[in-house]
């Protein structure tokens, strides 16, 4: 078992002509993720990597039955990719791009209001069920089967954190980066909500940063669970001084100026093990196991 | 992206707010000229133009600027060109700013407008709802800073919608918020919609207009104002990178940005390269907790440009500050075995005279090793962040 993605899942990846895209969806062929086909508007007809390209995101998946889609179009393309994916009704997008602008990201939000497909990302590694399923950048040979849920909103810090699953012993059940970015498709909530359902996963690493009350939303959800797999966090930012910046406005929205220690507390509140440097948790994993 | 108070209230104005009358002077000469074109008889606002809040409440460095802030009040028009001159070429200290300042290199100045009250009208994106939003708080008895720390309740936020104007009730609410009187209404609704409109339009991420003034006949007036936009939107609107102030940013941050890199620098001892801001926060918190300090960080990204590479490296290569190096790669998207041909370029054009610890994991690792031993610089390679961190906290105790 494992969440969101396996290796029943069928993916198609939007862009899949451009040369990001074709270094890792040969990767992910590789890893033996069920990739079904490749969108590029205009390339229709068209065979690359061995799959079949399609004009259109609703032929694609007409076609292939596609109920997923990894795509690595450029940042100001990702709106109208996304739009297309959404009337295609698929279940999951993963979005790598990084400098998405943030109105996209406010009009991508209003479109999945009502829409039964979820997004990762965008600014993500994405999502990767060791042994089944690649759907991003993701260094493959650092991951393992395992037990472990991984979600993160670093993405470079995802690979820290399942790099100290292995320094466990354990292995990962799915590894989810849910994206650098001001505004992000799913957060911590989804993901925990997920991890705790999934039989396979015993326990979640959950690896947050300064900016925004995301770990502090998804803190309140884990302290009100009746029923939860246990969390050993981290928050990366301690060290960062009251910066730079310019106004107040930003500090109003998150009721006045949020530390990383802020976010440590609220965790900590909640019952989540956190540790002060992210190469202690694998400690802390030994610890859980025993 | 910040720019300066007199371009954001130049926007809003297009957009049917009221801003007081005013211009933009470089030396004491333009302040007087000015001066005497947007009032007659004044009173004067003398205002520096630096991207920072709390200007009034600032200091000037230098001894000659007089005790005032960087906001000032002049009455007679001979205090004109005096006061120009304190403010001009000088560095003012705000709480936004750090201890160094910034530069002053322009003032505007403005006619003073009679206000009967002032109030608080911000706008920001609420990364939860992912919407925007409207804040405003009376300003009265207590200013926004100390506000939205003691009594955030005494904040109204009112989460717009991005394709409609403001409606009818959401008007209402915020005059009753703010108990304005019923003429203010018209220009309320005028105001409100017109920095949502701006805030559109222009990719902003945030604006604030901190006081807006409410005038006798009711009307509202935009006494400062300062508007940040997404950088990642920049490419959208080149009159708005255009207004990019190069004073405000530092030699070494121009050019990372200029590659796209993310670069900060702090008071510490050791240059970061990474290629992720998580794990640059992460290095930072496991460096204080050895007790050394980050001169400054560089976040390549998801750099596919070997040039480009070398060039961000050298970058943290030449900052005095800098005792030694960490580089810290988790590739994914990255391949690590770019940043190894990146260091030798630069390494081999600008020299390395202090430690440098590498670690690389990830996307094409094993070469990315191989490069560099073939290369044979005196680099010390760890294994893990914290193998990492204890070999450059070693290597720079032996170099002293």
């Amino acid at each position: 078992m494992s969440i969101l993605v396996n290796n029943k899942t069928k993916v198609i990846c939007q862009g899949v002509t451009g040369t990001q895209a074709t270094f890792h969806i040969r990767r992910s062929l590789d890893y033996g993720t069920k990739v079904v086909g490749g969108v590029t508007p205009g390339k229709g007809g068209e065979t690359h990597l061995g799959l079949p390209v399609f004009n259109t995101v609703k032929e694609a998946k007409e076609t292939t039955g596609a109920n997923a889609s990894v795509m690595y179009v450029p940042a100001p393309y990702v709106k109208s990719a996304f739009k297309e994916a959404v009337e295609a009704e698929l279940d999951l997008v993963v979005c790598i791009a990084d400098g998405v602008p943030i109105k996209d990201m406010i009009e991508i939000k209003a479109m999945l209001k009502d829409s039964p497909t979820k997004l990762i990302g965008p600014n993500t590694p994405g999502i990767i069920t060791p042994g089944e399923a690649r759907l991003g950048i993701f260094p493959e040979n650092i991951h393992h089967r395992g037990n472990i849920g991984v979600v993160s909103r670093s993405s470079t810090l995802t690979y820290e954190a399942v790099l100290e699953t292995t320094r466990a012993g354990e292995g990962q059940s799915t590894v989810i980066g849910l994206g650098d970015d001001m505004l992000i498709g799913i957060d911590f909530i989804d993901a925990i909500e997920r991890f705790n359902q999934d039989k396979d996963t015993k326990a979640i690493v959950m690896i947050g940063q300064l900016g925004g009350t995301f770990e502090e939303v998804a803190a309140k959800y884990y302290k009100d669970l009746v029923s939860k797999k246990p969390i050993i966090g981290f928050v990366a930012g301690n060290a960062v001084p009251f910066g730079h910046k310019m106004g107040y406005a930003g500090d109003i929205i998150s009721k006045g100026h949020i530390s990383a220690q802020d976010k440590k507390d609220a965790m900590e509140d909640a019952g989540i093990i956190v540790v002060d440097n992210i190469n202690d948790i694998h400690k802390e994993l030994a610890q859980l196991a025993s | 992206m910040n720019i300066h108070e007199y371009q954001a209230k130049k926007i809003l104005s297009q957009y049917g707010i009221k801003i007081p009358k005013g211009g933009i002077a470089y030396t004491p000469l333009e302040a007087k000229k000015v001066a005497s074109k947007v009032s007659f008889r004044g009173p004067w606002m003398l205002k520096a133009q630096i991207q920072s809040g709390a200007r009034n409440k600032g200091y000037f460095l230098e001894k000659g600027s007089g005790r005032r802030g960087g906001i000032r009040l002049i009455k007679s028009r001979r205090d004109i060109e005096k006061n120009a001159e304190q403010m001009l070429g000088s560095t003012l200290v705000t709480i936004q700013t750090g201890p160094k300042g910034k530069l002053v290199s322009r003032i505007y100045v403005e006619a003073y407008n009679k206000i009967e009250h002032i109030f608080y009208a911000g706008m920001v994106i609420d990364r939860v709802k992912a919407e925007v939003t409207l804040l405003v708080a009376s300003t009265k008895d207590e200013d926004i800073s100390q506000i939205a720390i003691n009594n955030p309740e005494k904040i109204l936020k009112i989460n717009l919608d991005l394709n409609k104007e403001v409606s009818a009730e959401q008007v209402k609410k915020v005059m009753e918020f703010l108990k304005l009187k019923p003429k203010s209404s018209r220009s309320l609704e005028t105001y409100i919609n017109g920095m949502h409109r701006a805030f559109i339009d222009y990719d902003a991420t945030m604006i604030e207009t901190n006081p807006v003034g409410v005038m006798k006949n009711g009307e509202l007036v935009a006494l400062d104002a300062k508007m940040s936009f997404d950088d990642n939107a920049l490419y959208r609107h080149p009159e708005i990178s255009r207004l990019q102030d190069d004073y405000e940013a530092s030699e070494r941050e121009l050019q990372a940005s200029k590659y796209r890199f993310g670069y900060s620098e702090f008071n510490g001892s050791i240059g970061c390269i990474v290629n992720g801001d998580g794990i640059a926060l992460a290095a930072m918190d496991a460096l204080r907790a050895k007790g050394i300090g980050t001169a400054c960080f560089l976040n390549v990204k998801g750099g596919v440009d070997k040039d480009k590479i070398a060039s961000g490296i050298k970058i943290i290569m030449t900052n005095p500050r800098v005792e030694g190096i960490l580089i810290n790669i988790l590739g994914g998207f990255l391949r690590c075995n770019l940043i190894a041909d990146g260091v030798i370029s630069a390494a081999s054009e600008v020299g390395l005279n202090v430690p440098l610890v590498i670690r690389f994991e990830g996307t094409n690792k094993e070469e990315a090793k191989e490069i560099l031993e073939r290369s044979k610089l005196p680099l010390i390679m760890a294994d893990t962040m914290e193998d990492a961190i204890n070999k450059l906290v070693k290597a720079m105790e032996e170099n002293d």
